[in-house]
This record gives C-alpha cells, structure tokens and sequence, in this order.
C-alpha cells in the first residue's frame, strides 16, 4: 500500500549570502502522481529539489519522504534522481559505472549487474556494454544516465529539468520511460521551465516564482479556476478585419494574437455569445470559436508576469 | 550500511586506478629504472672505456715523474704514460698534448716540475677536471709521492717512507640505542635515505591524486548524483582510503621488486656480462622489523594529514588547472618540511631532530628517519603520535567541512574569509 503522499515539504526556507532562493514553501506530492514543478530559471526550483535530497539543508521548515522518518540518503535505494547537472566518470565501463552508481544506492552487486544489463539492451547499447563512457556518443551517454536514475526501481523519480540537455529523440525516450513507469505506480517529480511539457504530463503543479509558491494543486483545477473566460477566435482572411472587436475593453480585457489565431481573456462579466455577435457583424468568415481552458503556459504569465526573471537568478547554479 | 557505501566508494577508487595503464606503467617502469640504477653503474665500471689516460709530464731534474707515474699505475682507474721534458722547451710540448687531448687520444697530462717537491705545486691540464673522482685520485697520489719523495730526500729509509704512507681504511659502525649494530654508516644514510623518498614521492603524489580525484567528480559534474546517496564523509573517507591504498599497493610491489633484484643482482649483471667483485655492488641495509612499523604508521597517519587536506584543495576548484594553482599552499607546506627533515641525519639527537619529529607537518617524514639512525625514547614516539593524530583529526574536521560545501560550488574560487564561513556553516 503506497504512503498517501511521497514527497510532503513544509515551510521551508533557504538563505544564501546575498538573498533568499526559497522562502516558506510548502507542497505535497500525492503517490503515483507526475507532478510538476514549475517556475522560470532562478525561481528556486533546483535549490528546492536538493533539499529535498537533503543535498542541502533547508534553514527553516523540513522535508517528509515516504511518511516516515529520514532524510534523502537514507531513502537512496527507493529514489532515483536525476539532478540539472548530470555528469558521469568518464574513464569509467558503462556497465562498472552502472553497478557502482547502483551500490552507492545500496542495491547488490549481482543485482545490479543484471539489471544494469537488461536496460542497456533495452536501450540499445547492448553492444556497448564494457566500452568506455567517453567512447559513447552525446545521446548514448544521456540514456546512460537515465539507466542510472532508474536501475534500482525506485518508488520516487526526482527529476530535475529532464527535458533540457537532451537530444529530441532522448528526450521522446526518456518521456516514454516515465509515463510507464507512473502508469506502473512510481510518483514522479520533475522540475521544468518549459510550461507545454508540464501541460501534456503533470496531474498536479506547484508553480513557484521568486522563491515562492504561485499556486499549487491538481492541474485541472488550477485551470478551471482561471478559465471560462478564454476564447480562441481565428478569422479566414487574417485578424485585422476584426481588430475592432478584439479591441473592445468592455468586453475583452487582454488578447494575444498568435498571427494565425488570437487568444482572448474577457472582461469578467462578459458574454462570450456578445462577443461572437460582434464578430459575425463584422462580416469577416470566422473560421474558429472556441470557449477554451487557458494553457498552462497562459496561466503562468498571468500569475507571474514577465517581470519574474529576475536578475540574480543568472547566479542561481553559483549558489543553489 | 554507511561502511558497506565507504567500502563500495573504495573499492571504485582502487580498482579504476589500479586498472588504469599509467598505473601499470609506473609499476613496471619504476623497478626498471632501479635496475638501471644497479646496473649501468657496473657497466661503465668494467668497461676500459672507464679509464683514464694520462700522460704524466715530467719537468724534474730528478725524474720525479717516474714515482707518480708508479702510484698512478696502482689505481685501476689510472693508464698513466711517462713523458719527461727540460723545463725549456715544457710548454711546447704541453701545446702538442693539448692538441692530443683536442684528438682524445688522450684525456689530459699531469705537470710535475721541482716545484711540486719544494713548493708543493702541480698542474693538470685535461678534458676531464670536472670529474671528482679523476681529480680527487691524481691529487692524492701526487701528494704521496711528493712526499715520499721529499723524505727520501732528507735521508729516510724508502721502506719507513713506504710504511709512513700507508693508506688507512676508516669503518663507521652505527650504535643506536646503547647497542652496537651491524649498520655501517653508509646504509644508515641509504636506509634514512630510503624513507625519506618512499614517504616524500608516495606522500605527494598520492595525497595530490586525491585532490585531483575529487576535481574529477566536481568538473563531471557526477558528484551530484552521488552525492544524493553517499554522505560527503563517506565520499572523502572513501577516496582517502582508496587512493591511499592504491599508494601502499605499488609501493609494496616496488619493495618487493627492488628485493628480487638487489638479491639477485649477480645473476642479473651476470646475464649483462659483468661480474661482480667479491665486495662490489649495491646492498640492501638490513631494515629492523621496527623501522618497518615506524615507516607504515607514519605513512598511514601522513597520508591523511595531507590527503584531506588536497581533498579540500580539490573541492575549492572547479577545474584541474584551478586545482594545481591552488594545492601549492599545501605542496608548501608539505616540501620544506620534508626537506628539513634531512636535518634530522646530522644530529639526530639533537634539538633540531626532536623538534621536527613532534611538528606534525614534518613528523611523517623526520620520525622514520631518526628511529632509522637514531634511539628514540618511546616516550617521544608516542607523543609524536599523539599530536599527529590529534592534528590529523582536526585537519579532517575542517577539511570533511571545506569538502562538504565545496562539492556543490562552481564558479570563483573561495576567499579565505569565504572558506572561513563554509567551515562554520557546514
């Protein structure tokens, strides 16, 4: 029977030098969710990760895996993580290298060798076996790593920026791996800036922006909360004819136009019905209406405007 | 469960270097040039090519050449020549000898004239002066025979003159504690000798392999990963040890090398052609079981004084080149003492040798040296211990502190002031 929640982080808080990478963050990964930790670069998502590991050490608040007590280390053989920085010995055989990053997690020898064995066919590098790391391509070396993080079955995946650094077909790859290994009951963590990704994965969210907690909690009701009010509108001889009506502050308070498409955000007490007569009226050949949730990547804009990236943020691997 | 990780991070360390192809050549290579060592000496040795011709020019009136030329016959290294010439025309013929020289037909000529008997004057003129030995035995001789020469001068029986000049063969027997022992000084100085390029060659490269061990892991950046299962003590106790072991291992290969071949060095030179005399060649000192302990606990307790201290140097850098500009402070304080310590040979009782055996930056290398030569009360030995040990554990203290923030740092380097707050912080 899994724990109800893997991962739960109260209030925690973390200083360094010269400002504050996390402040008074709490949230809680249900068991055998995909959840998303979102927020732009130097938002403190890293930094939030290690202490989840207990890499670093939170000044304040504290950090519960599994429902029990312990910290990262001692749950080592039950977590795979995969940190931003990835790197493996170089001189090292790939299948040495494996068993040994297996043991430092407290799986046996044996079983390492065989399991370690059974994902590099998987994976095809079958044939690679007791070549050098440094002999290995980019891509082959990527997926390497990704055996690493998963040889020991973990219950938890932590996963930090996994998408970035990888090539596309690694990273289809990896996306593939993950989504069956939730489906066969491992709660998966990933930190991400990349809003789409998160859309098309995650269950549930925490989106932190500055060291802190936008919004948390299941992805379909952070979208309902902030929807209803989204409409996709896409005109068959281009927008322009229509610019009058997409400019009616008393109707629509906020319009990104994508060229091909706009996307609309209306006034709270609008009529979306309003708004489409208005448009019929202009006698334009309105090719698409559509009542839509926002995407993510909307969501988060709105809740943390652009002015979020901010300048220390570049300082971010110095310190976290 | 944390011994099982720091045995797994050990065994990584031992197996990945023992493996790799510098270490196997090293291993080999170092027995080969200590063969070199015994050999090649011996082959230059026997060869004629070995001797020296000199023509000895004789500017006496009363033939005094012809007795030098005899003592230099005497000397094995020595093909002598006798040339004698009047004083008038000696500097003509020295320019036709320099010309022989300039022809290497021969390697220089010797001017002996009057002088040398009354003033106690002589010349060499030759291709050879910078040689010590060449020098050291022509001087010798010239000077006995001058002597002899100005005692049979004076009257004196050639037989008492030859009894007079008898050469003296001086013995040095080393007593250590009370007891007269079998060492002479030579292989006390080669024993001493010994130590000291064991602890110094194995104390620095080895305890800078552990710096560079753990650049290795900051600059792959697989220290993250590893740091999410290991402790950052079980990591630095894991390369300390591992790294350490590697250390004892090819020295101990090495040791038994150098056993085989200066046990074995007459059939070896024999396989070269070379005999061996019965006295000749180079042998071993005979190491006392307690040097050997002195040597091995010494080592153990250096190598982690200065270890966690490249260990520390190694997770301040992000790159090996940051990490050699920074391990100079500790290659400072590594070198002068050791090489202080040679102080400890030349009085090996004396304030200077009890000093450096008790500072713990310099007791790994002095203390093996002076018990090699020298009595050392127990009672000093154990607390020379003791300050190592108590140094050793504070040195990875701070270290284990420094390691522990540094693994997760890129960028700059720390200030002191910076490194100042790791330590407290950690």
């Amino acid at each position: 029977m899994p724990a109800a929640s893997v991962v739960t982080v109260s209030s925690i808080t973390k200083r360094y030098a010269g400002h504050t990478a996390v402040r008074e963050l709490s949230l809680t990964v249900p068991a055998g969710t995909i959840y998303g930790l979102l927020g732009p670069n130097g938002a403190g998502k890293t930094t939030t990760i290690r202490m989840i590991m207990d890499i670093t050490v939170p000044d304040e608040g504290s950090v519960t895996l599994f429902d029990e007590s312990g910290t990262g280390r001692d749950f080592s053989s039950r977590i795979g993580y995969l940190p931003e920085e990835r790197g493996l010995y170089k001189k090292m055989k790939v299948l040495d290298l494996l068993v040994f990053l297996a043991e430092t997690k407290g799986v046996t020898r044996s079983h390492a060798k065989r399991e370690a064995t059974q994902w590099l066919e998987r994976l095809g590098l079958g044939d690679w076996t007791l070549k050098k790391v440094n002999d290995l391509s980019k891509g082959m070396q990527q997926k390497v790593q990704f055996i690493s993080t998963v040889l020991h079955r973990p219950d938890l995946l932590i996963l930090d920026e996994p998408f970035s650094g990888f090539d596309p077909v690694n990273t289809q790859l990896m996306k593939n791996e993950v989504v069956e290994l939730a489906n066969a009951g491992t709660t998966v963590l990933f930190s991400t800036h990349i809003m789409e990704q998160a859309e098309k994965l995650c269950s549930s969210v925490c989106i932190i922006a500055r060291g802190e907690k936008v919004v948390d909690g299941q992805l379909a009701d952070i979208k309902s909360n902030h929807g209803g009010r989204h409409v996709i509108v896409a005109v068959a001889d281009g927008l322009q004819r229509v610019e009058r009506v997409l400019s009616d502050r008393t109707l629509v308070q906020n319009s990104d136009n994508y060229g091909q498409y706009a996307e609309l955000e209306l006034v709270e007490s609008a009529d979306p019905q309003q708004l489409l007569q208005n448009l019929v009226q202009t006698g334009a050949q309105i090719t698409r209406f559509e009542i839509a949730e926002p995407t993510l990547n909307k969501i988060f804009i709105d809740l943390v405007g652009a002015g979020a990236i901010r300048p220390e943020a570049l300082g971010e691997n110095a310190h976290a | 469960m944390p011994m099982r990780k720091i045995w797994v991070v050990i065994r990584r360390e031992f197996l990945e270097r023992v493996r790799n192809k510098w270490f196997i050549i090293t291993t080999i290579l170092g027995p080969v040039l200590l063969g070199l060592m015994v050999i090649l000496p011996a082959l230059l040795l026997s060869r004629s090519a070995g001797t020296t011709h000199v023509v000895v020019l004789d500017a006496t009136t009363a033939e005094f050449g012809r007795r030098v030329t005899d003592k230099l016959e005497s000397s094995p290294r020595m093909e002598p020549q006798y040339l004698a010439t009047g004083i008038v025309n000696l500097e003509s013929v020295a320019d036709s000898l320099a010309g022989e020289v300039g022809d290497e037909a021969i390697d220089g000529f010797l001017i002996v004239t009057d002088a040398t008997i009354t003033d106690g004057r002589a010349e060499y003129r030759g291709s050879n002066v910078s040689s010590q030995v060449d020098m050291s035995v022509m001087q010798r001789y010239v000077q006995e025979a001058a002597l002899a020469e100005r005692l049979v001068r004076r009257g004196i029986d050639p037989t008492i003159v030859a009894d007079a000049n008898m050469r003296l063969r001086f013995r040095t027997v080393n007593i250590r504690g009370g007891k007269v022992t079998d060492q002479s000084g030579e292989s006390v100085f080669v024993l001493a000798y010994f130590m000291w390029i064991v602890l110094y060659v194995t104390l620095a490269v080895y305890g800078a392999q552990v710096a560079g061990a753990v650049v290795e892991e900051k600059s792959s950046r697989v220290i993250e990963v590893l740091a999410s299962s290991l402790r950052p003590f079980q990591l630095l106790a894991g390369k300390v040890v591992g790294v350490g072991a590697v250390g004892l291992f090819q020295v101990t290969i090495w040791a038994m090398f150098a056993r085989v071949l200066i046990d074995q060095q007459a059939t070896i030179l024999g396989l070269f052609g070379i005999e061996v005399q019965g006295d000749g060649g180079f042998r071993l000192p005979e190491v006392p079981l307690d040097s050997i302990a002195v040597l091995m606990v010494y080592f153990v307790l250096g190598f982690f004084l200065y270890s966690t201290m490249f260990a520390a140097v190694g997770a301040m850098s992000s790159s090996e080149s940051e990490m050699r500009q920074a391990q100079q402070p500790v290659l400072f304080l590594f070198v002068i003492p050791a090489m202080l310590s040679f102080g400890v040979l030349t009085d090996p009782n004396g304030t200077l040798a009890t000093v450096l055996t008790l500072v713990p930056l310099s007791a790994p290398v002095a203390m093996p040296m002076r018990w090699g030569v020298a009595a050392v009360p127990l009672g000093e030995l154990a607390l020379s211990v003791l300050i190592l040990i108590l140094t050793s554990i504070a040195v990875t203290w701070v270290a284990a502190r420094i390691y522990r923030v540094g693994i997760l740092m890129y960028g700059k380097r720390p200030s002191p002031r910076e490194l100042l707050r790791w330590i407290r912080t950690a």
